[in-house]
């Protein structure tokens, strides 16, 4: 299918157009709209690209804990002045640190539990072992819902309601079957004969897998470190019932809620999605090839 | 998820050396107290939950009610309207999911110049937060100022700046267009490596056979892709039964319940009502349901190797 | 200091499915022992057995006298090459050689000094520091020996390592590890399906097929007598010719009736075969044990009408039809044949096998009891 013929390359370049404007054009008017002054915001018909870029709204979340939001301030019509800001706008930054916590720590203790489980369930003939694999499996199909009122009770009577750990533990739940799915899948794609030759060397099982497994598995590593990140630092419904107050929300809550706030700065909101989405996308493009490669057990052998 | 299936039904030779029995045990641990602790638990305590009339307004008095909750829930109009709701936002979705799925995965299929940029861009509605897509498109549909008004008026199309998600009548195909942007990046991919591992030698015997574009897609493309799309669509229909937060920051599940959907349900239920043996039933229900859903995939699938 | 025996060692599936069915092994310290059989034949369950890599259902495995069925691989003095050479593609060549020296602690002159000098030996010094993925078939088989070289255990297994290289290849290196086995003084097992592989290289083979042990013997034991019809037709190429009929004695002399047909049994075997007046036989001949210089002497005459002449460059092989059946046999190139001619072969009746037609046994070579 290689063929170079013009009538190939005409259909290739418009679906290609119409692919990245699909994709591309809601992303751009957020990042526009985020560089507009509420006064230009609110324009009819709206400005598609700032006529006078201003970086006052990004100004105005970095500064938010500097300022007081009372009515007064919030009667002036302007971002940078400190009004139409959301009263909850000093805590985004904080929350951010919040989400960034728990997203690291789920991440760190979702390998430390998924890839000893994975290599054993991929490697080793025992008894149990397809228990487990369809016991991992069923547990892939929890709703989040199911979660929230048994993970309710146990958390606020155990008094860990506004604490980050609840989070963590939760996130665990979530994320743990579909980052031993991921691994099992790549570790059952490596030759047996590997794990056979490194023991005949002498490798007991755990050297085998560290010594290895590991470094042929990072495809699939950095696809469950990716997925397992932005699964965190994306939740919304539970963060938003296991926490309470600003000390532990993380950023999808405190964002949530300035869209909740009726007297809002447009400009201000977009300003605070951009700065929300910046970390997920860096990590999704620096690490796009081994989505795919890490998703296709077999597809990258070492 | 064949691989998987495939891995559980190889028989274990018996005895296993005690060594590896140990040793497996003692690897798989860790997963299986976090999943015990966390997964199995919860279900169980919900259910057991759900026989209760659990009312966070009055928590000194919790009556054992056996089967009453899910009684009252199935007698519950709001119910069986959430259900209604629910499915005609998956049934809308997930069509359209799939449809531009398959076209951007056919397109990424190709090889060609700046295909690597185009999967790049495509991970990005993927990778942003839901509440950041919610607030997106609220923006894009703000009646006020919105890009959707602005597009159209500009466009000719309309006169005058209309509401979009207070029309009850537009709320769900809003709603369900925003859910789809942010969905399509996954599916696609998932479609692209099915399309991905279908030889290469099939089409060049097509090719050879006389076929062209047009009869390579439907002879071969599409049946190979059958049980991969398949899967996808059970997954994404997934996803949007229990889809929440779009929902949350859009509307709360308005205007006038145009957008009261079961995962609204629960959560209003549990959270605005304070019920918490009528949300555990509903949120067991819910889960039964997509429980059945996966089930049934998984052993059609198992049939299928 | 490395004997090996298995004794009634078996190994059986849940699902009812038996690799391994009683097997008695004595392996003998610096022996090159050869498992020979087709695929599924349990050769290579077997061998993995040894590096502990597969589990016993029953019966006990000794090296040198103590039992080790529960002796993880890690813990045996036990190198192994694989048929598909296993090497880890993300170590170089240096590394995936030391590797096993590593895992067990040597200090690091040593293994140094080992992994160079066994590079050496392997002539593969100049690719120490590539990685696997960028080396020829023939190269990461060295590897692969090296890797198993340099631990100097005390047993040393390969598992069809000769399989994946191309004939040329597979031919030298053969001689290689012939060569490998005399300097290194160790016990070598190796699990092949190539009879002439076999023939070659061992001092003792082990037929087996379907679990179950046909014949153990030095290689011209096996060749020369075979106990069934399934050893003697896995060994030798082109395989050995069979031809059903009946034995008719006649005072003590012994024939082979078929037909027409009638080959007269020596002396030697007579004897043995004496009781078997009637019995329902089928007797082997090997397609080099016939002439056809000059005339048959009496009872030493297969005719027959030739359907085809193939010529293998050295000699020909002539396809005859003895008495409705197809026989394969080789000759000289000096005659000129056609298809269609009736020709007399002589038969050379003292290598000839007698095997009873209902269970396949021969009923001149028995088994020795050990």
């Amino acid at each position: 299918m290689h063929t170079a013929s013009l009538g190939r390359r005409a259909l290739l370049l418009a679906a290609s157009f119409a692919f990245l404007a699909y994709v591309l054009a809601p992303i751009a008017w957020l990042v526009s709209s985020s560089f507009q002054s509420e006064s230009e915001i609110t324009s009819k018909p709206p400005h598609w690209v700032p006529h006078h870029p201003t970086i006052e709204n990004f100004a105005a979340i970095f500064t938010a804990k500097d300022r007081v939001v009372t009515y007064a301030t919030r009667k002036d019509g302007d971002p940078a002045t400190g009004g139409f800001i959301p009263s909850t706008a000093k805590y985004l930054l904080p929350s951010m640190r919040n989400s960034f916590i728990v997203a690291f720590a789920v991440v760190v203790l979702n390998l430390l539990v998924s890839i000893p489980a994975a290599y054993a369930m991929a490697k080793i003939r025992f008894i149990g072992r397809s228990t487990s694999i369809y016991f991992m499996l069923a547990t892939r199909v929890i709703p989040d819902i199911a979660l929230v009122v048994p993970f309710f009770l146990v958390i606020r009577k155990l008094g860990l309601l506004d604490n980050l750990l609840s989070l963590v533990i939760t996130y665990l739940a979530i994320t743990v079957p579909f980052s031993v799915f991921v691994l099992l899948s790549y570790f059952e794609s490596l030759p047996d004969e590997l794990d056979k030759a490194a023991r005949v060397d002498g490798c007991s099982r755990l050297q085998t897998l560290i010594r290895v497994f590991l470094p042929l598995a990072v495809p699939s590593l950095v696809a469950v470190v990716l997925f397992t990140f932005l699964t965190s630092w994306n939740e919304f419904l539970l963060a938003l019932m296991f926490t309470q107050t600003p000390v532990s929300q993380t950023m999808p809550v405190i964002v949530a809620s300035f869209t909740s706030d009726f007297t809002i700065s447009f400009s201000f909101i977009n300003a605070a999605g951009v700065l929300a989405i910046i970390p997920p996308v860096i990590l999704a493009i620096m690490f796009e090839r081994y989505i795919v490669s890490g998703l296709t057990a077999g597809a990258v052998k070492g | 998820m064949n691989v998987q299936l495939r891995a559980a039904r190889r028989s274990v030779s018996y005895p296993v050396s005690a060594y590896d029995q140990k040793t497996a045990l003692l690897l798989l641990s860790p997963m299986l107290a976090v999943l015990a602790v966390i997964a199995v638990f919860p279900v169980l305590y919900a259910f057991w939950i759900s026989l209760f009339d659990l009312k966070l307004t009055r928590p000194h008095r919790v009556p054992f009610v056996w089967f009453n909750n899910y009684v009252q829930v199935f007698h519950d109009q709001m119910f069986w309207d959430s259900v209604t709701r629910t499915a005609s936002f998956t049934v809308m979705s997930v069509t359209a999911i799939m449809a531009i799925a398959l076209c951007m995965a056919l397109l990424l299929n190709e090889e060609f110049r700046g295909r690597r940029f185009l999967s790049a861009v495509l991970l990005i509605p993927w990778a942003i937060p839901s509440v950041a897509n919610a607030l997106m498109w609220k923006w894009i549909y703000d009646s006020g100022f919105g890009a959707l008004n602005g597009l159209l008026y500009q466009l000719g199309f309309i006169h005058k700046y209309m509401i979009w998600l207070g029309d009850p009548d537009k709320t769900l195909p809003l709603i369900a267009n925003a859910f789809v942007w942010k969905e399509v990046p996954l599916a696609t991919i998932l479609l692209l490596v099915t399309m991905k591992s279908i030889p290469a030698d099939l089409y060049s015997a097509a090719k050879v056979d006389g076929a062209n574009l047009w009869k390579r897609f439907l002879h071969i493309t599409l049946p190979s892709l059958k049980p991969g799309f398949a899967l996808v669509m059970i997954y994404e229909i997934m996803m949007a039964v229990r889809h929440f937060d779009l929902f949350f920051i859009l509307t709360e599940g308005g205007p006038a319940d145009a957008s009261h959907v079961l995962a609204w349900e629960v959560y209003v239920e549990t959270f605005r009502n304070l019920s918490f043996g009528t949300g555990a039933a509903l949120a067991y229900i819910m889960a039964l349901v997509t429980f059945i859903l996966a089930y049934s995939v998984i052993r059609a699938m198992g049939q299928k190797l | 200091m490395a004997r090996i025996k298995f004794e009634s060692v078996s190994k059986r599936y849940p699902n009812g499915f038996t690799a391994l069915d009683d097997l008695n092994l004595d392996i003998q310290d610096k022996e090159f022992l050869v498992l020979l059989g087709p695929s599924g034949c349990g050769k290579s369950t077997t061998l993995n057995m040894i590096a502990g890599l597969e589990d016993i259902s029953d019966g006990n495995l000794f090296f040198d006298g103590t039992v080790v069925n529960a002796v993880p691989p890690h813990q045996r003095d036990v190198a192994m090459v694989f048929q598909s050479y296993a090497l880890y593609p993300h170590k170089s060549v240096y590394e995936n050689i030391a590797f096993g020296l590593r895992m067990r602690k040597h200090p690091k002159d040593e293994i140094d000094q080992r992994v160079r000098d066994a590079a050496k030996r392997l002539e593969i010094e100049h690719l120490l520091e590539r990685r696997p993925t960028q080396l020829s078939g023939g190269q990461r088989q060295r590897v692969a020996l090296g890797r198993a070289m340099v631990r100097q255990p005390a047993v040393f297994l390969m598992d069809e390592p000769l399989s994946n290289l191309d004939a040329a290849l597979r031919i030298s290196t053969r001689a290689e590890i012939k060569q490998l086995h005399q300097v290194m003084q160790t016990t070598f097992v190796y699990v092949t399906h190539d009879q002439s592989e076999a023939l070659t290289l061992a001092d003792r083979i082990v037929v087996m097929r379907d679990g179950v042990v046909q014949q153990i013997g030095t290689p011209d034991a096996i060749y020369e007598q075979p106990h069934n019809m399934f050893v003697a037709s896995f060994l030798g190429n082109p395989p050995i010719n069979y031809l059903d009929g009946q034995l008719a004695v006649d005072n003590g002399a012994v024939t082979f009736r078929r037909g027409a047909l009638s080959l007269l049994i020596p002396p030697e075997s007579a004897g043995k075969l004496a009781a078997f007046a009637g019995r329902e036989v089928t007797i082997g001949i090997r397609a080099e044990d016939v002439s056809e210089h000059g005339t048959p002497p009496a009872g030493q005459a297969l005719g027959g009408r030739i359907t085809s002449v193939l010529p293998v460059g050295s000699d020909n092989f002539l396809e005859i039809d003895v008495e409705g059946k197809q026989l394969f046999f080789r000759v000289g190139k000096e005659a000129h044949h056609k298809d269609g001619d009736n020709t007399v072969l002589t038969v050379n009746v003292n290598r000839l096998h007698v095997f009873d037609k209902q269970d396949g046994q021969s009923l001149i070579w028995q088994k020795v009891q050990a």
